[in-house]
């Protein structure tokens, strides 16, 4: 057993909890707004693809984390003008920025690359690796810390600021009283849609992060639908976190520990159908104990009037 | 008005956000009109040309089978001037309904590119008797419209197994740590990939029956990030070398051997300069020339049904590239003697020295 709990799973863990950490963040913000973002998928597909074509023509990861950026804010916009304006629903419009994710990137590959299925080269400009030389030959520190991708570290920093601009400053106590009861949110002077749409634009930053963190941080390359429902995980972990995002990271650093012992889990000839289940019962655990919390919270509140 | 112009836009965007899911099936149906619409001049001045389907169960650009079977039915495109249509999936929903779209089209030969339409072919194929079948990488006793092609997997995995248990005993070679531990990564749990599977550990445990094999199934072939985290799990377990038997999601294995410095094998197609000096070999499947062949045989007016074809290391129906591309980047440091361990391998399979195991419903059906 100890090829499966070692040292380094604690990294693995981080590795394959990010791209939902980031995801989770996306959706987080929304529905703190009472948006259910289930584009989120979509935005980090289109962001992915971005980020690689960007990485790719310039040489430069810095550009293309901008540009992926870019594009998620306006997947988002195109969500939120939809929902806010127009009053698609958002479940619906969710759908369609998937489907429509899935078909421009494909095209996009095809047209822009020259290529399909898959897109992998040396000039694709990767994410660099923060490197600590002091801790090379300290064993411990040089397996947990060392060589963490810059949006790795990054991803941690942005749930320590989305918690603070939710629950310390006077814009995210705004969100949150949009989200619990608009119209008194109204009542009482605030912008609903204005910050709506902020909160929007916020989630497509997130979600454009998530993308390119996939594309050029994890791993080098472009695979039609490389998601794979990566975004839908991040959905569910924010609502195992109950929409806070320190509660929300634990629950991805959850998935993504459940998912790091899976893969070490199979070398050892447990029946892959097994192993490969594991994160998909988790996740139906996890929602129905955060559904039960909620019920329970419900009640308590209830009682309390 | 607004309003009720925006719904439509989304309705709009919604169809084709599922015709793009759908995929195949919609560009099915558009050259299936205008081909009636042809029918009717070219059967006046040219007659038909032969059109052939080919449906796959996952997408183009996985640089591996399907490609493959791609770069086949282009050849002939080319040299016979048939008509190819090709329906991509990756959902399993989608398989049959193209299958049978294409055999409802009025194909003169339709492939089913995988052994995923095994059972697909046996409940359609009774009922489309003038329409031509082919099942690649399987055997289908589905009627006498239809020939099936199978791969001796068993025995090119022989030899990339017994490669990489000699490559990972060469720890002066970067990278290549002192644990006698192999990986090897596959796409979905079905009976093809553990033939290929059971000629890899053969072939490895004929050189060093104390060797370890890791092995990991992804559950998919179209997840590169999960083919990419089970081989970072292996390499963490001591594996230098990873096999992949995956596609789209064994690009992600390979990878991530390039990425962490050890080396990967390749599949089906020749995948050695995919991440050069990090590819030992690739063992390849010659879909390409099954494709062509089975093609030819229709244009050809001598295609049998009910036939199957068995491809293997003597027919050069499979095979294990020649280790130019990692031997150009390891210099002197490369040991010469798997090339030729493996070549000699090789002569000693043909020649029925070596009989390599085969996983149940697998091997060369005339000897079953």
């Amino acid at each position: 057993m100890s090829d499966v709990f070692n040292l380094s799973l604690i990294y693995a863990t981080i590795r394959s909890a990010t791209p939902i950490l980031f995801a989770a963040l996306c959706a987080t913000i929304t529905q703190q707004a009472d948006i259910l973002n289930i584009g989120t998928e979509g935005i980090m597909l289109t962001s992915a693809f971005v980020a690689v074509l960007t990485s790719f023509m310039t040489g430069s990861w810095l550009i293309a984390i901008l540009i992926a950026v870019l594009s998620g804010i306006v997947m988002a916009l195109i969500m939120a003008v939809a929902n806010i304006r127009y009053n698609a629903h958002i479940a619906a419009i969710g759908i369609a920025i998937n489907m429509f994710a899935l078909a421009i990137t494909k095209f996009g590959l095809k047209q822009f690359l020259g290529t399909s299925g898959t897109f992998t080269s040396p000039d694709i400009a990767a994410i660099p690796r923060i490197h600590i030389a002091a801790f090379d030959n300290i064993p411990v520190l040089n397996e947990v810390f060392n060589n963490w991708c810059v949006t790795e570290v990054f991803g941690i920093i942005m749930v320590v600021v989305l918690w603070f601009l939710l629950f310390r400053t006077v814009w995210g106590l705004r969100v949150r009283c949009v989200g619990r009861l608009p119209m008194a949110a109204e009542t009482a002077g605030i912008k609903v849609r204005a910050l709506k749409y902020q909160v929007m634009i916020i989630s497509g930053i997130l979600g454009g992060l998530a993308g390119a963190h996939l594309s050029l941080g994890y791993s080098q390359m472009f695979a039609d639908n490389i998601t794979n429902g990566r975004g839908f995980l991040g959905v569910a972990a924010m609502n195992f976190g109950g929409m806070n995002p320190f509660l929300v990271w634990a629950g991805t650093l959850l998935f993504g520990f459940i998912d790091s012992v899976g893969s070490r889990l199979q070398s050892y000839g447990l029946p892959s159908q097994f192993v490969l289940m594991l994160p998909y019962v988790f996740t139906i655990t996890v929602l129905a104990v955060a559904m039960w919390r909620k019920s329970r919270k419900e009640i308590k509140a209830k009682s309390a009037l | 008005m607004k309003k009720r112009l925006l719904a439509v836009l989304m309705g709009c965007v919604m169809v084709i956000g599922l015709a793009g899911c759908g995929g195949g099936t919609s560009t099915g149906t558009e050259t299936e009109t205008s081909a009636d619409t042809e029918t009717a001049a070219d059967a006046e001045t040219s007659g038909d040309p032969i059109k052939v389907a080919l449906v796959y169960s996952g997408f183009l650009g996985d640089k591996s089978f399907n490609d493959l079977a791609h770069d086949g039915a282009m050849r002939a495109k080319e040299d016979f001037g048939i008509e190819v249509q090709e329906l991509e999936s990756g959902e399993a929903a989608d398989w049959e309904a193209n299958f049978v779209a294409m055999a409802d089209a009025g194909y003169d030969l339709v492939i089913g590119v995988s052994t995923q339409f095994q059972d697909i072919m046996e409940k359609h194929c009774p009922n489309y008797p003038d329409t031509k079948f082919a099942l690649i990488d399987g055997v289908s006793d589905a009627g006498d419209n239809v020939v099936s092609t199978l791969f001796a997997q068993n025995e090119g995995s022989f030899l990339t197994g017994a490669a990489a248990a000699m490559f990972t005993t060469h720890t002066e070679i970067e990278g290549v740590n002192e644990e006698k531990i192999i990986g090897w990564v596959g796409g979905m749990d079905i009976p093809v990939l553990h033939d290929y599977f059971v000629g890899f550990e053969q072939g490895a445990k004929y050189i060093d029956p104390d060797i370890q094999i890791l092995q990991s199934f992804a559950g998919n072939f179209t997840d590169a990030l999960k083919g990419k985290e089970l081989a970072t799990a292996q390499i963490n377990q001591g594996a230098d070398v990873i096999a992949n038997v995956a596609n789209i999601t064994g690009i992600g294995a390979m990878e991530a051997a390039s990425e962490l410095g050890v080396y990967a094998i390749g599949v089906d197609t020749n995948q050695d300069s995919l991440y050069p000096g990090h590819i030992i070999t690739s063992m390849q499947k010659k879909v390409d020339n099954c494709t062509y062949q089975i093609i030819e045989s229709v244009v050809n007016g001598t295609f049998e049904g009910g036939t199957s074809t068995y491809f293997n290391l003597a027919n050069e129906g499979v095979d294990v590239t020649d280790f130019s591309v990692i031997k150009e980047a390891l210099g002197d440091q490369f040991p010469q003697e798997i090339v030729d361990k493996v070549a000699e391998l090789r002569e000693q399979i043909i020649n029925g020295e070596i009989v390599v195991d085969y996983y149940e419903g697998y091997g060369d059906p005339a000897n079953q």
